[in-house]
């Protein structure tokens, strides 16, 4: 383990204040022995960069996928408290709603015959990669709903399904945006890419349950073994990229206005109830709706293209839930003695709320909220459930992904993208993606086990397993 | 022209070593659409850019950022910039082609232009930069 770095607990480890100038409260990561091997020192860095945030509750947070990234490690979670504490687009990142839903299908793996033809329907139907625009006509009236009603625009507008929306973390809408505080640029990026998938880590998967953990949880989340899924993974595109460069350039002079001193640029912030914090996050809860409405046209597309293949009915198809990876919440949590709405920043971090907690769909009320953790293209997929455990230790968070281990620059020189189709089609699994260059940097090999990531937070007890799924095919962007 | 990747886990890391800062921007650039739409690139349609910041990395992070507006608004894959600086105020004139699916599509996207792990330093040689895409 990184020198400084203290053992707190199996898999629970802390960096204490002092390992950087400035710490306001220890670094807490959760990590195996085994995982803990591909950890980088930038990325504890950062964890204690966080740590010296005004207002921070408690730990500066890092679940087990934690990796170097911008501004907070990706995997990270902080807790600022109202009336001290800071909102910064650091932790949160430039993908705002960055996101996975789950759907399922009445369909079995034996079902699904002309899969080549149904992952090729599947490419056509879903715009994905560099350059890629929606068919679909935004109007400037309609980009403004989609930012103010999130997924309830889509199902309004004939993208969905009634009942999906109770099944979105928030139901798809966080009812404090404020599209005002989006510039026209953002609004002028967000109008031709509703409905698309965007390119790097976003994919849309076709998947098969594998396995069931804990069968009352399965069942109430509507999963069952040999079931095909469907897996979404897309974020609010160019709309929210624009809001975050835009926000970051202006909490910038607040930081300086507000005389917060920070060990890095990109964690840019402000007093949260200051008007720049405010504006940033009424733009940043736009930009979340937009990704909700955004996976919402694309499980349209992808419901279409299944109904119309297997003569299934659109309606067979319900969500299991959708949930945020990047994002900042006002949350209500318990600590040190107290009830009160914090901060939640998130960033490469899924919810995972407890039984009974707040804005959990009431038939999962007994159950917990949840949590979709994708693999890599690769290797499974996991459903977990929240827990009170969570709720305890991190704020309601559990990690969000397997968590890279292996740069781009390195995959595209060991890796090529025909080799590595070839090897997953070996497995049964097609893959189509724009370039094969996208199939390289997204191999499996540059990914941490994802097994290895949930076993950590399932032994924690951030969340616990439910079910696991394997992919037969996937669209990469 | 010159840039290199380094190894970074998660983004796209780049370095340039440049004479001058003009260059070294231009070197940015040129990584920054080599990310995005792969090699093959030609010019014929222009775009200005002017902006004034209040440093030299600012002036290179709000540089990129307007480069990734107007390629995804305009549809356009740019080649080449000419660039100028004077102190804090920058100018650029970029050349580029409207977006083909055919032969750009090979790239991947970039989310933004990160101040994580932004540096320009000057020596005696000239600049280098550090620089971190989000993609």
């Amino acid at each position: 383990m990184i020198d400084g770095v203290k053992r707190v607990g199996t898999n629970e480890w802390e960096v204490p204040i002092g390992f950087l100038p400035g710490m306001r409260v220890p670094g807490r990561f959760f990590l195996s022995e085994s995982l803990g091997r591909t950890l980088e020192p930038g990325a504890i860095q950062q964890l204690a960069n966080v740590a010296t945030l005004p207002g921070i509750i408690q730990h500066s947070l890092a679940m087990p996928d934690i990796h170097w990234g911008y501004g907070f490690p990706i995997g990270g979670v902080a807790a600022f408290s109202l009336d001290e504490g800071i909102i910064s687009p650091g932790g949160v990142g430039f993908d705002i709603n960055c996101g996975v839903r789950l759907f399922t299908t009445p369909l079995e793996f034996k079902d699904i015959t002309g899969r080549r033809d149904l992952v090729d329907s599947l490419f056509s139907a879903v715009p994905t990669g560099v350059g890629a625009k929606s068919s679909l006509k935004v109007s400037a009236k309609s980009l403004d709903d989609m930012m103010t009603k999130g997924a309830r625009w889509a199902v309004e507008s004939g993208y969905g399904l009634p009942g999906d929306l109770a099944r979105c973390e928030d139901k798809g809408c966080m009812k404090q945006a404020d599209s005002s505080a989006v510039s026209a640029k953002a609004k002028q990026r967000g109008v031709p890419q509703g409905g698309t998938l965007g390119s790097g880590n976003h994919f849309l998967e076709l998947q098969v349950v594998r396995e069931i953990y804990d069968p009352e949880a399965a069942h109430a989340f509507g999963l069952a073994a040999g079931q095909v899924c469907c897996m979404i993974h897309s974020g609010s595109r160019g709309l929210g990229h624009q809001v975050c460069t835009d926000h970051l350039k202006i909490l910038e002079q607040a930081t300086r206005k507000y005389q917060i001193t920070l060990p890095d640029r990109q964690l840019a912030c402000a007093p949260i109830l200051s008007p720049e914090g405010k504006a940033y996050f009424g733009a940043m809860a736009a930009s979340a709706n937009y990704a909700w409405a955004n996976r919402q046209m694309i499980t349209h597309a992808a419901r279409t293209v299944l109904s119309k293949m297997f003569a299934v009915d659109y309606d067979e198809m319900p969500l299991v839930y959708d949930v945020a990876h990047n994002v900042a919440k006002m949350e209500e949590h318990h600590y040190e003695g107290k009830h009160a709405v914090v901060c939640v920043h998130r960033k490469g971090a899924t919810r995972a709320f407890g039984p009974d907690a707040p804005d959990i769909p009431l038939d999962l009320a007994r159950i917990g909220q949840p949590v979709i953790i994708p693999g890599s293209m690769g290797t499974s997929s996991f459903v977990l459930r929240g827990t009170h455990t969570a709720m305890e230790k991190t704020f309601g968070s559990t990690c969000h992904g397997s968590g890279r281990v292996m740069s781009r620059s390195q995959a595209k020189k060991k890796l090529s993208g025909k080799e590595v189709a070839a090897a997953l089609l070996l497995e049964g699994i097609i893959v189509r993606a724009p370039n094969e260059n996208a199939i390289a940097d997204e191999a499996p090999e540059v990914y941490k086990p994802s097994e290895e990531v949930v076993n950590v937070v399932h032994e924690i007890g951030i969340s616990r397993l439910v079910a696991r799924l394997t992919p037969i095919g996937v669209i990469k962007g | 022209m010159s840039f290199v990747e380094v190894p970074h886990t998660a983004d796209v890391k780049i370095r340039a070593m440049a004479p001058t800062l003009e260059t070294l921007f231009s070197d940015a650039f040129a990584a920054l659409m080599q990310v995005l739409y792969g090699p093959d690139r030609n010019g014929g349609k222009k775009r200005k850019i002017t902006l004034d910041a209040e440093d030299q990395e600012s002036l290179l992070r709000d540089f990129l950022s307007e480069v990734l507006f107007i390629a995804e608004v305009d549809g356009l894959v740019f080649s080449g910039a000419e660039i100028h600086i004077e102190g804090c105020h920058l100018s650029a004139m970029l050349d580029g082609e409207p977006f083909d699916r055919r032969r750009h599509a090979m790239g991947t996207e970039v989310k933004g232009i990160s101040y994580s792990g932004l540096a320009i330093t000057r020596d005696a040689n000239g600049y280098m930069l550090d620089i971190v895409f989000d993609v």
